[in-house]
């Protein structure tokens, strides 16, 4: 079955989605146990599957503020192997740099996951294979799309919780930009833009669905994200089976109306769900980790009124 | 052979990365060529024009370049066939839309005789392909929208897209003008010179606060972007011919005191080769490109193994134009 036909279901045909909150107040933590309890939770069926992790990797990044940090990848990493994975794969096209090796150097992912050589992907530079856009969301007609994607059994998006000056945020479903290749596209990806950004998010997603999603919360970002906003610490990692989900669920945790953001609203009619009432909510309630990130002045319209009641 | 890491470690000379070229990246591209006469971006991955592109310059440029004659034809013939029948180049074989590959494929191909024509048609097709953002109707309408308060830059200066009808960015733009400084005037087409004049405003005015390069948001919503090592590098070759201009020479500077900063073999390999162009010293305390080789492999990657090659030239013909004198040596043989 092709990914696209996975992707879209009318959100009425949909079974509920399951999202999981876990608190981890630093990078030091155990993270590899945290996440390994919660993905057999899930009970995935990745045995001898081939995993390709998608972090957010967005330029260099020292101090570790902008971009998934390491530790999560790597945790991620170790917890799908321990269930089986025969191969987990790090890919990412970063957008605004094409020294791909110089941004995962700087955030010293070999450090934590070991030599990259053999797993970690460039996705900008990966083999491509044309895909025909069915949602037709935005004017793109197709996108060749890297062929170490389109072939994973098992897709996991990772993004880092930050506020996006264009997009208003940017999680599990916006973070599949990256997948759009550098060496078709540019650095940036500006057909992507020229596209709309909102209906691109869309296409790119109903073609290539996340499996699931891990989003590191840990240190988040808000105001002019993705690059120059203010780290923000909010110590969660969000885990779910449906990215829209998993996105609804961070934007709640941030304060955020995710019916607000636009590809997100749109995102629930097709792609997974929205609505509270179809997400089942694991660990921590909502409400129990709220921590309100700034938005720029153009998304005050996102933000939830105080007193507002969400669980 | 990958230099012994006791040997190679630390501060890097000529000889040490030119050896590490020499007996590792040469025969690396050597054998990464496909049946086809192109070059993937990793071995065994599909033929593509850039890494292609890359892989011709690198082995041109060798001291043992006769050595590679048959590859470097049949890695011209791959290009010429590659090419679309607008005149431009595709960035991957199933596309049929071309894009700023053909700046690059166009500057390979200057050394090719035989592909003059070519060459010409795709100068046509760049000079004929203008962005969308800097349209006289386009800016009117950024007038009435908030889009004009997100950056302070000039969009009434034009250069060259990533992709056709998209916005001006640098590294397109820096291809396009390297093109056209290595092309014999009487091929360009008519308007050539004013596309070099606005694309070279351009660069100018996507310069970062400070000096260098990104890939041209040099400042968003009033915070200033910051330069990185590629699209600088390609800017200032590009705008080479005018190094008396304090906008090149604050980003030469630029580039010289974040070297220790380059943490790709990438960006090392082309931040050595845009200074030594540019006439300044190589520090002997930089990183030897054998050690980030151990690191990640170059992830694999054929552009980088050929950036390495050029890096440890002596001669920029490559680069400045017309064939380069050890392979012409060889033709006329």
């Amino acid at each position: 079955m092709r990914r696209s036909d996975i992707a879209l279901v009318p959100s009425f045909q949909r079974p509920a989605s399951r999202v999981a909150i876990r608190r981890a107040a630093s990078y030091e933590q155990d993270l590899a146990a945290m996440i390994h309890e919660t993905l057999r939770e899930f009970g995935l069926a990745v045995k001898d599957k081939t995993v390709l992790l998608k972090p957010n990797l967005v330029g260099l990044d020292p101090l570790g503020v902008m971009n998934t940090h390491p530790c999560v990848i790597a945790a991620a990493r170790e917890s799908f192997l321990r269930l089986g994975a025969a191969q987990v794969l790090i890919g990412d096209g970063p957008a605004m740099d094409r020294d791909t090796e110089a941004i995962i150097e700087s955030v010293q992912l070999r450090e934590f996951t070991g030599p990259l050589a053999r797993t970690f992907v460039d996705l900008n530079v990966d083999d491509v294979k044309r895909v025909a856009l069915s949602t037709r969301a935005s004017c793109l007609k197709e996108l060749f799309l890297p062929k170490t994607v389109l072939g994973a059994d098992f897709l996991v998006s990772m993004p880092k919780l930050k506020t996006h000056h264009w997009a208003a945020v940017t999680l599990s479903l916006k973070n599949m930009f990256g997948i759009v290749p550098g060496s078709c596209y540019g650095w940036p990806k500006n057909v992507l833009h020229w596209a709309g950004i909102d209906n691109s998010i869309l296409d790119i997603n109903a073609a290539a669905r996340p499996d699931f999603a891990i989003v590191d919360g840990i240190l988040g970002m808000e105001g002019n994200g993705p690059i120059q906003g203010t780290p923000k610490p909010c110590g969660v990692l969000v885990l779910g089976d449906d990215p829209v989900a998993v996105d609804a669920t961070c934007c709640r945790v941030m304060g955020l109306r995710p019916e607000k953001v636009k590809y997100l609203d749109a995102a629930g009619t097709m792609l997974g769900h929205v609505d509270p009432e179809k997400i089942q909510q694991l660990g921590e309630t909502v409400a129990s980790v709220r921590t309100r990130f700034a938005v720029l002045e153009a998304f005050r319209r996102l933000r939830q009124p105080d007193g507002g009641v969400w669980n | 052979m990958i230099p012994d890491e006791k040997n190679s470690s630390g501060p890097a000379n000529r000889s040490s990365d030119s050896l590490f070229a020499a007996d590792f990246c040469l025969p690396f591209l050597r054998n990464s060529q496909n049946a086809d006469g192109g070059w993937g971006f990793h071995p065994v991955s599909e033929s593509r024009v850039e890494p292609t592109c890359w892989a011709i310059l690198a082995l041109q440029a060798s001291d043992n370049a006769a050595a590679s004659v048959g590859k470097l034809d049949r890695g011209f013939q791959f290009l010429r066939e590659a090419q679309l029948a607008a005149g431009s180049w595709a960035a991957s074989p199933e596309m049929t839309t071309g894009c700023w590959v053909t700046s690059l494929a166009c500057c390979v191909l200057t050394a090719d005789a035989p592909s003059h024509d070519a060459v010409a048609a795709g100068l046509k097709w760049l000079c004929d392909d203008w962005p969308r953002d800097s349209a006289p109707w386009r800016r009117l309408l950024a007038r009435f929208s908030s889009e004009h308060k997100i950056s302070a830059q000039d969009d009434s200066l034009r250069g060259w897209g990533w992709t056709p009808r998209t916005s001006s960015w640098v590294e397109p733009t820096s291809f396009a003008l390297l093109l056209l400084a290595r092309a014999p005037r009487e091929a360009w087409p008519s308007g050539a010179e004013q596309r070099r004049e606005l694309a070279r405003r351009m660069l100018y005015d996507r310069m970062c606060p400070g000096g260098g390069w990104n890939c041209g948001n040099p400042m968003v919503y009033g915070v200033a972007g910051a330069p990185l090592i590629v699209p600088t590098v390609w800017a200032l070759l590009a705008l080479r011919d005018d190094p008396n201009r304090a906008e090149f020479a604050i980003s030469l500077d630029w580039l010289a005191k974040n070297i220790d900063d380059a943490r790709g073999a990438g960006s090392l390999a082309l931040a050595r080769i845009c200074l030594e162009i540019c006439g300044r010293k190589w520090p002997t305390k930089a990183a030897a490109l054998a050690d980030f080789y151990r690191r990640n492999e170059f992830l694999q990657s054929v552009p980088v193994a050929a950036w390495s090659c050029l890096a440890s030239c002596t001669q920029y013909d490559w680069l400045t134009g017309g064939i380069p004198e050890r392979f012409a040596e060889h033709a006329k043989v």
